[in-house]
């Protein structure tokens, strides 16, 4: 019985969402019944005259089909509002024509103009409906700028968290990237509109979305933390999930009260958020680049060939995952490198990004071969006989993100010569021949990249070689 | 008439060995199943399947070790997995609970004890405080205990996770558990799984090695470091700290390169024919064994001697030459992984403190056991830092259980040291390097440390996250033996996020 009941209660939802489906036929078979029309007044295709009244009779019920569960699924809330209503009237003034014109039909009568604002009602409310799914700009977003149409603020870099405004700046980037989509000015999912303050206070169908202090009854902060089997999780699955950073964020943005004006210097903070804080502020220096960052530019398959004769040689060829062309290059297992080994690498020069060729007879003359390599991102040449004026020629490589130099006669002046590479992350400088006293200068040189220059040391303590014993064995 | 018997007897023989070849189920199995196949693989093929979800194509039997893609990009390209066998005390190393202090030499209450079982502890037992003081310590603010000063100053290179839990409470079923996916025998290890997968980026040196320490080999024995029932090739090869680093790796006297070369191309040439005969792809893999085995009798001790090492270094790992030690394996991991092997097994032996003598207890024993490998753990960190090589390797360290609570009393009796049970409910490991986002922790467990309150990672959990920094999707690399799909992480396992970078 109580099934029963669920299924008649969910009934108008479950033929709210046939609306997709059903709209097309009207479009459709609507504009076949006018076209069909225009046509029979030629001789040739006369017999169409016949067809008329029945793709007319036909369109007109799907039509009025449309118009039912399209009005069931405005009540779901998941929709604009006024957006709404232009469509639910120029819908509902279709149907009403598509009648008007199957009854006259069927009188034997034929107006022009009663065809013509059938076929503008059908564009019209095409348009409308577009608009309510896929966004108002849907239409012109290929004329746009970027081409992309939605205008996606990209997140300022943050040069003082703490003198940053909390919303403006912290949270709301969060809720752009991340809610907007559906809880925005073009759908309000739920009846939950996220980008303006108000409508963040007013909450949604579930409830509040956030109650200031109080995150354990704030909606919002529920749906994020649910885990992600929940049906209730939010963002959705298929639609790109909040890090945990941004969870935190929201998290003690709503605990310490949920101000829309103040800084974040003037709002309570933990022990535990000061150093998530603090990440968002120094986000162009990362403490390491992730070996997996490969170019987004997809590119063109390896001369097999060449691959294969490298491989023979003993050099590690390996693309870097199994569906990329990118490949990962590895010398370590080859007594000694060749010239002709360096020159089949250049024919792979669009295809290598990862170069491991240290602890080898790699030297000034040999880096040459090597710089023709463009599409290097990670270089390591550590433990050679590269020198100053090999590396000036590196200075080909702007795509490098990862540069090991250790124990190379590499000096200050050398690197110098590379500060072009703006993307540089990573620069491993270990017995080099460069000066402490030089590193801060080069920190300055690259300010984007982390200089590691080693030489770490670990304290001497007594204790390191002193066996604790039993006092018995005493 | 005995040799009469005898030539009947082995006629009787090669007539069953014939027999075997094509016995019914032989016939059925390649009849009317290969006729059903060759049907499908053609249905399929015209709708573009079949040829590359070919099953075990990672597998090439003439080339076995080849250097392979993984499914996606790695953040790690090596893995050093620290294995401390015999299952430190995470109370006296890791997991600060002020509150055990308080009930120390108080007996354990009756509600901990329903329905538990312990490898050792009878009757009632008593609580045991922690046997070390803690500090926080770098930025992060990780609680380490005085027994690690050294790996405190590396803190925020690590992630800790606190609620590690095994469901088995003995050594060598929970070792093959942490270092297999199962508690039981057969199943191919970690290092062995990733060699498969990924291969040997160094043609002249096996994929994944493995070194012990400590005096013993792990209870569960050779098998955590098996290649189960993946082609023997993949399992890990155990490389010694003292005299040959692989037994018998020196030509012997009378014996020169030419001349074993020409041994080992005869016997290769009598093997290829075997396989021609038989396509057992085994045959394939002793062939490229031999073909290894005689590369490695250059590369291997080049490598694995340490002699060369500068004396700074040595000073930094704490490492003597010519002797087996945690340390020393430390260091030939670092070179290991800098010449392109893919996974180094480390095995440390002697954690096991359950106070039945000094150097079994968690206040004596336990300390120096710490010494030892306090120092090495973090010159591996700090050394593949400088080197720039941290980024890519993957550091584990974990034992395949935690320590109870509780003081052991074996028999209901009191120990003559202070020691601690077996404890499967919680314990502590953690990662570094390889993508792992330092300075994190994850899991939590109760202010006793008795069991996990959240953050709950199993063996699978490890397993998987260790398979994703490699760039491998744990749920879908799979082997397929008798029949069905295996996966490592048999039907668990999550990555665990909250500690990637």
């Amino acid at each position: 019985m109580s099934t029963l009941l669920i299924f008649l209660f969910n009934l108008p939802d479950f033929a709210g969402s046939f609306h997709p489906l059903l709209v097309h036929l009207p479009i459709g078979i609507l504009l076949l019944a006018a076209l069909f029309q225009l046509l029979s007044r030629k001789e040739k295709y006369q017999s169409l005259s016949s067809a008329v009244g029945i793709s007319l009779f036909i369109g007109m019920v799907s039509a009025i089909a449309s118009c039912i569960s399209g009005y069931l699924l405005s009540g779901s809330g998941d929709y604009d509002e006024d957006m709404i209503f232009n469509h639910q009237w120029s819908g509902i003034a279709l149907a009403v024509i598509s009648i008007f014109a199957w009854y006259l039909n069927r009188k034997g009568r034929q107006i022009t103009w009663i065809t013509a604002l059938m076929v503008f009602l059908i564009v019209l409310t095409g348009h409308f409906g577009g608009s309510i799914t896929h966004g108002s700009d849907y239409l012109t977003r290929a004329f746009s700028a970027d081409g992309s149409g939605q205008a996606e603020e990209k997140r300022k870099p943050i040069p003082n968290v703490q003198q940053a405004l909390a919303y403006q700046d912290v949270i709301k980037p969060i809720l752009t990237s991340k809610c907007y989509k559906c809880h925005g000015p073009n759908k309000q999912k739920g009846k939950l509109r996220l980008d303006i303050p108000d409508f963040i206070l007013k909450g949604g169908k579930g409830g509040k979305a956030i109650i200031a202090g109080n995150t354990d009854e704030s909606e919002l902060i529920k749906r994020i933390l649910l885990s992600k089997e929940s049906d209730d999780h939010m963002p959705p699955l298929e639609q790109p999930q909040l890090t945990k950073t941004e969870m935190d964020l929201i998290h003690w943005w709503v605990s310490s009260g949920a101000d829309f004006n103040k800084k974040v210097a003037d709002l309570a903070q933990s022990e535990k958020i000061k150093p998530v804080l603090l990440s968002l502020q120094s986000e162009e220096k990362t403490e390491s680049v992730l070996i997996s960052d490969i170019p987004e530019k997809t590119v063109g398959q390896a001369d097999a060939k060449v691959v294969q004769d490298l491989l023979a040689r003993g050099v590690a060829v390996i693309p870097v995952a199994l569906n990329s062309n990118y490949l990962s290059v590895n010398f370590v297992a080859l007594d000694s490198i060749t010239n002709s080994d360096l020159q089949l690498l250049e024919k792979l020069s669009k295809q290598v990004i990862w170069l491991k060729i240290g602890d080898s007879n790699l030297d000034d003359n040999k880096l040459k071969l090597i710089s023709k390599l463009s599409s290097l991102t990670r270089l390591s040449i550590e433990r050679t006989k590269v020198s100053d004026s090999g590396i000036a020629l590196l200075n080909s490589l702007s795509k490098l993100t990862y540069l090991n130099l250790v124990g190379t006669a590499v000096t200050s002046k050398g690197l110098n010569q590379l500060k072009s590479l703006k993307d540089l992350r990573q620069i491993f400088l270990y017995q080099t021949a460069i000066s402490e006293a030089e590193f801060s200068q080069l920190s300055k040189l690259f300010p984007k990249a982390v200089i590691d220059t080693g030489g770490y040391k670990l304290q001497f303590l007594e204790s390191d070689t002193v066996e604790l014993k039993s006092a018995r064995e005493k | 008439m005995k040799r009469d018997v005898q030539a009947q007897s082995l006629a009787r023989e090669a007539e069953q060995a014939a027999l075997q070849l094509h016995t019914r189920r032989h016939f059925l199995k390649e009849g009317a199943m290969g006729f059903g196949a060759l049907a499908l693989g053609s249905l399929l093929g015209s709708c573009g399947f079949g040829g590359s979800s070919a099953p075990n194509a990672l597998f090439d039997a003439s080339n076995p070790l080849a250097p392979k893609p993984p499914m996606f990009p790695g953040k790690a390209k090596s893995v050093i997995y620290l294995h401390m066998a015999g299952a430190p005390s995470q109370l006296e190393m890791f997991s600060y609970k002020p509150e055990l202090a308080k009930l120390d030499g108080q007996e354990c209450p009756q509600s901990l004890l329903e329905g538990k079982k312990f490898a050792f502890i009878r009757g009632v037992p008593k609580m045991l405080g922690p046997q070390a003081n803690f500090k926080q310590h770098g930025k992060s603010g990780l609680w380490l205990s005085d027994n690690l000063p050294h790996l405190a100053t590396v803190a925020d290179e690590i992630a800790m996770l606190n609620a590690v839990t095994t469901d088995q409470f003995n050594h060598a079923p929970a070792q093959l558990m942490m270092q297999t996916g199962s508690a039981r025998l057969g199943r191919p290890s970690i290092g062995a799984w990733v060699t498969y997968g990924m291969g040997s980026e160094n043609k002249n040196l096996p994929g994944f090695v493995v070194l012990t320490s400590g005096g013993n080999n792990p209870d569960a024995g050779k098998s955590v470091w098996g290649s189960g029932f993946l082609p023997s090739v993949y399992q890990g090869v155990q490389c010694r700290g003292e005299g040959d680093p692989v037994l018998f790796i020196k030509d012997p006297a009378g014996m020169d390169r030419d001349l074993r070369k020409a041994s080992i191309d005869a016997i290769n040439k009598i093997n290829q024919e075997q396989f021609e005969e038989f396509k057992d792809p085994e045959i394939l893999s002793r062939i490229a064994q031999y073909e290894m085995a005689y590369k490695m009798q250059i590369s291997v001790p080049e490598v694995m001697n340490i002699n060369d090492e500068p004396a700074y270094i040595h000073e930094m790992y704490g490492t003597e030459p010519g002797k087996t030690s945690f340390a020393n394996n430390v260091l030939l991991a670092r070179k290991l992984v800098e010449k392109g092997v893919r996974f180094v097994q480390l095995f440390d032996w002697g954690w096991d403190t359950h106070g039945t003598s000094a150097s079994g207890s968690v206040d004596i024993g336990l300390v120096n056991k710490c010494r030892n490998v306090d120092k090495p753990i973090t010159a591996l960190i700090l050394d593949l830092k400088q080197r720039g090589l941290l980024d890519e390797t993957l550091i584990v360290w974990g034992a395949e259980f935690g320590r109870t609570p509780m003081q052991e009393n074996r028999e209901g009796k009191d120990m003559p040291f202070k020691g601690r049970d077996h404890h499967a409910a919680a314990f502590n490991m953690w990662m570094a390097g390889g993508g792992i986002k330092g300075g994190t922790t994850y899991g939590e467990t109760d202010e006793i440390g008795y069991d996990i309150v959240n953050g709950k990672t199993e063996a699978f959990d490890i397993q998987a996250t260790i398979l994703n920094q490699l760039g491998f999707d744990h749920e879908k690399f799979t082997y397929e033996s008798q029949g069905r799909p295996f996966r490592l992480t048999d039907v668990g396992g999550k990555v665990i996020t909250d500690i990637l970078a």
